[in-house]
């Protein structure tokens, strides 16, 4: 399909990035995973196996509640939206994520920089 | 969702995460469509991405974090099924264990409620309790001087009471009825730190001389005899013919201080001679008779009160030394020392008496629990190598072994659980029984009930999950970690499996049966030193004779009028109906108890050897069968005008008159000036025990004696109930206060034999059940070896083996299993036994009767238990055998 090689996701991430898709609007599974296929331009691929064991165990911590509401296929779906538990460690975890990479890329940065 | 509710939702969660993964499948195939393809394809496809529909349900089961519970509702569930198509199995293992958990339990009720439960007072861990040390005798109980001079170092203790306990007789005189009453010291209520249920407690000022006497009541005795009414507040209670104003009620679960003594009425020591004016005395120097609890000085350590009190206690010992003493006695007085021990489960006299009874118990229940689990895995053994090949199955269809220990030790975890629930219910009967049969034994020794509560408490509901745990671990573990060792070839082959479980499980019966012996052997031991007990020559014989009390210390007689009281009454008895002859006497044998005191013999004193007296009148030696061996017995002329008499025993004799003829030698007490010749030597005869030999003892006659005979001593030539209620309808109204006390001379040596018959009882039913588990054991090991061979043992047979052969070699098995368990069991016995020796009497661990008893016993049961197994064998038919398999 891509050019790109499929990557897999470091541990934890996925929760993070599900939380991060859902900001916007309450979303179902199934628009979750097209979203995430759509905004990591396929790099990240997320099986069913993977993605509802998560979204469940979000919402088991509290981060994501649920509600049954009529979709556009007429029945109804489970639609999932961050709760402010949920955003507060979002962010937590979004800043903590980006001191990381951070970290990372300046190493690799010195690193590049030694070896030119 | 909170992670209980995702437990009992589990049912809609399924059905909505059906639903979920089912629309996210269908969005799949629209979109496919969407992009061109047929409907057919599109499903593909889905499909294809989507992946397993039930892998990604039962990922999405794990993330739940419930799938524990659901796996162990599965298990429970499973061992249910096994259970219900196995009851005999069932039955048996919890029966077993409902026994073993139910007698320790019971034992350990008893000892709990004696010796560990703390008294429901705030910190309850900081009282302590004190012993006298006389030499090497303990005593708990001090006098009231001496209480009073305690409570006073205020630089020793924050507070300090003594508490005493006699029966009070509450009620009209016509329905006296005994009630347990604490008299204690004015700090008692505030050494324990309790509040009044109603009213006010007592205090200090109540324990003044010459306070207004005040009674509190117990919450359980307001609820039992005033129906739980609070108007009761103010009411005047009768109280040994006199009224007494109830001020207040103690709070519920409050039983008294005095740990296994009914704390009914609670009264100031003071108040003791006001309400029995005959035992003024007890609130003097002489009576040591009350029971100490203090709390120590705040911040002070216990070795530094101790130390403390060693100097305090020698200083306080001369200042409350009774008037009148012999130089011996005084000298023995003061040598006295005093040990701090902990209080915080109360103050106690009976505790001492039956620590070790109590102990040893723990330990053969303890080995009956041990037998129980034993022979418990050796079923779950068996079952489980009955089970091998569905493990087997079970582990080829890709079972973990862990699931597999797992669900084992849940079937164990049920079973234990079942059989304690069960054992609780025994052991509530077991503690009740046994504390009444110690209330027995109080009440025959001092005429007051004995109260101990005995009411399940969290101490013992963690002895019961502890039992739980302890249990499964035994009987459970091993069998559930051979179960999971089986080879999933072995669907094929069983034969090898049973095999290693067969020698496992032999071990187990062996170790069965040296238990089993080691309480046989216990039983036996205990038995023959009943029978010692019951037949050493005590010289006396119990006949028909009763024994009636009387007390006429209310009378308040001068002693020519108490001397003339006691002829009226001997004289009112003797002329009965139905009575063969009559005395008194202040001691009889075996009552508990006795008088003792150093003498003048020819001059000299005996101190410190003591003698044992007695105040008798005529004919006592001929009724209670103790024969005279010279001289002649106290006759109705020796009275007060005539010379003074004495009739001594043989050790008397041994003991201070080595080399003199006895006849007309002279006895006084120190000090006195008047001295007794001796008249009549009798043998020897058991005083207080029957475990110590007869000691030194002088009889004298009431008639000369200021000693109050209190017991008629007769032979009863009707039967005892008509001659009881004769002695009772002539003699009661004459002390109308004090009810009259009668029972048989042979009850009264049965009640000293308390101890023997307690351990005798336990460890044949210890024993019995024992044996039981044991031959249960060997049975079902027994039958499971022949199923086993069934197919050897056919072509055998077809062979031309004689089915006696077969049935010999099966036995052969069985005694190779009890011999190796005798063999290892008997060391152990010894070794057991030779702690409790000091319960025994007149046989030694080694006795080889018992030990061949006990084997011979061992030895028939488990042949018995081996013989039917042996039957099966030898009528195994040699053709049908080979299709066994």
């Amino acid at each position: 399909m891509a050019a790109h090689p499929k990557s897999d996701l470091p541990q934890g991430t996925l929760d993070l990035l599900i939380m991060q898709v859902v900001v916007p609007e309450p979303m179902h599974g199934y628009a979750i995973a097209q979203r995430l296929k759509l905004l990591s331009r396929d790099v990240v691929q997320v099986t069913q196996g993977t993605l509802y064991p998560a979204l469940h165990r979000l919402e088991n911590r509290g981060f994501l509640s649920a509600d049954w509401k009529p979709s556009d296929t007429g029945r109804d779906a489970k639609f999932y939206k961050l709760t402010r538990k949920g955003r507060a460690h979002l962010e937590a975890e979004a800043a903590s994520w980006e001191r990381l990479t951070g970290a990372i890329a300046t190493i690799l940065g010195a690193a590049k920089g030694e070896a030119s | 969702m909170t992670w209980w509710r995702r437990v009992f939702n589990r049912d809609s969660l399924e059905s909505q995460l059906d639903v979920e993964l089912r629309d996210h499948f269908d969005r799949l195939v629209r979109d496919f469509i969407a992009q061109g393809h047929t409907d057919s394809e599109a499903r593909r496809l889905a499909r294809l991405e989507f992946g397993g529909m039930d892998q990604v349900k039962e990922q999405c089961r794990d993330a739940r974090g419930t799938r524990w519970v659901d796996e162990t509702a599965q298990d429970v569930r499973y061992g249910l099924r096994g259970f219900r198509k196995n009851p005999g199995f069932t039955i048996v293992a919890i029966v077993t264990l409902a026994i073993g958990v139910g007698a320790s339990l019971a034992i350990f009720n008893v000892f709990d409620a004696l010796l560990l439960r703390p008294l429901p007072v705030s910190n309850a861990s900081e009282l302590i309790t004190f012993t006298r040390w006389n030499g090497s005798n303990p005593s708990e109980s001090f006098s009231y001087p001496q209480i009073r001079e305690l409570a006073d170092r205020r630089d020793l203790f924050a507070s300090l009471c003594g508490i005493g306990t006699e029966t009070v007789y509450v009620g009209p005189a016509e329905s006296l009825e005994p009630a347990g009453a604490l008299w204690v010291s004015g700090g008692y209520f505030n050494t324990l730190g309790i509040r009044a249920f109603a009213g006010r407690l007592l205090n200090a000022s109540d324990d003044e001389r010459g306070a207004p006497v005040a009674a509190v009541i117990s919450h359980g005795y307001w609820r039992r005899r005033f129906g739980g009414d609070l108007n009761v507040i103010g009411r005047q209670l009768r109280i040994e013919g006199q009224q007494v104003p109830i001020v207040g009620i103690t709070p519920a679960g409050f039983n008294g201080a005095a740990i296994g003594e009914p704390a009914d009425i609670t009264l100031a020591i003071n108040a003791k001679p006001v309400l029995q004016p005959e035992d003024d005395s007890f609130v003097g120097p002489d009576a040591r008779w009350i029971l100490a609890l203090a709390r120590p000085a705040a911040g002070l350590p216990l070795e530094q009160l101790q130390a403390r009190l060693d100097v305090v206690w020698a200083d306080l010992l001369a200042r409350t030394l009774p008037e009148g003493v012999s130089a011996e006695t005084r000298k023995r007085i003061l040598s006295t020392a005093i040990r701090i021990e902990s209080g915080a489960a109360g103050a106690s006299r009976l505790r001492r008496t039956l620590r070790s009874p109590l102990l040893a118990a723990m330990a053969l229940v303890t080995l009956v629990l041990v037998i129980a689990c034993v022979n418990v895995a050796n079923l779950l053994l068996a079952r489980g190598a009955g089970r091998a090949r569905e493990v087997a199955l079970r582990l080829a269809l890709g079972a973990g072994r862990a699931r597999i220990v797992r669900q084992r030790l849940i079937e164990s975890i049920m079973l234990a659980v079942a059989g304690t629930a069960l054992g609780v219910l025994v052991a509530w009967a077991g503690s009740v029984g046994l504390v009444g049969l110690i209330a027995e034994r109080v009440a025959g020794r001092n005429q007051a009930q004995m109260f101990l509560d005995v009411a399940p408490n969290w101490r013992v509901l963690a002895v019961c999950a502890l039992i739980v745990v302890t249990t499964t671990m035994l009987f459970g573990l091993v069998p559930a970690l051979r179960a999971s060792h089986v080879a999933p070839g072995a669907v094929a082959n069983s034969t090898r499996v049973a095999e290693s479980h067969t020698r496992f499980s032999a071990a187990l019966i062996v170790a069965q049966v040296s238990l089993s012996l080691l309480l046989v052997m216990g039983a036996g031991l205990f038995t023959r030193s009943l029978h010692n007990l019951r037949t050493v020559d005590r010289g006396f014989a119990p006949g028909n004779v009763l024994l009636a009390n009387y007390d006429p210390s209310r009378l308040a007689l001068t002693p020519p009028q108490l001397q003339a009281f006691s002829q009226s009454i001997l004289a009112t008895v003797t002329e009965l109906p139905g009575v063969g002859a009559a005395s008194l006497a202040a001691i009889t044998p075996l009552q508990g108890g006795g008088m003792s005191t150093d003498m003048i013999v020819n001059g000299v004193s005996t101190a410190p050897e003591e003698v044992y007296f007695n105040v008798i009148a005529p004919r006592f030696f001929e009724i209670v069968g103790t024969s005279l061996v010279a001289g002649r017995d106290l006759a109705a002329t020796d009275t007060l005008n005539a010379p003074a008499v004495t009739v001594v025993n043989e050790a008397f004799v041994r003991t201070f008159l080595a080399g003199l003829p006895p006849l007309g030698q002279r006895v006084a007490y120190p000090g006195a000036t008047r001295e007794m010749a001796i008249v009549g030597v009798v043998k020897d005869a058991v005083y207080e025990t029957l475990r110590a030999e007869p000691p030194p003892t002088i009889y004298m006659s009431y008639l000369q004696s200021r000693g109050r005979p209190m017991t008629i001593v007769a032979d009863a030539r009707a039967p005892m109930a008509d001659v009881t209620a004769a002695i009772r309808g002539a003699v009661q109204p004459k002390v109308p206060a004090s009810p009259m006390r009668i029972r048989t001379f042979a009850w009264q040596i049965e009640q000293s034999l308390f101890e023997a018959r307690l351990m005798r009882m336990l460890t044949a039913i210890f024993g019995a059940l024992a044996l039981g588990l044991a031959a249960i054991g060997l049975y079902g090991l027994m039958s499971y070896n022949v199923a086993l061979r069934t197919r050897e043992i056919g072509v055998r047979l077809a062979l031309g083996a004689r089915p006696s052969l077969v049935i010999r070699m099966v036995l052969a098995n069985a005694v190779r299993v009890v011999g190796l368990g005798v063999i290892i069991g008997l060391p152990l016995a010894w070794m057991a036994s030779r702690a409790i020796a000091q319960l025994m009497f007149g046989v030694t661990p080694t006795d080889p009767i018992t030990i061949t008893t006990a084997v011979a016993i061992l030895g028939s049961v488990g042949l018995a238990a081996a013989a039917i197994p042996a039957r099966r064998a030898a009528a195994v038919d040699p053709v049908t055998s080979i299709y066994v398999e």
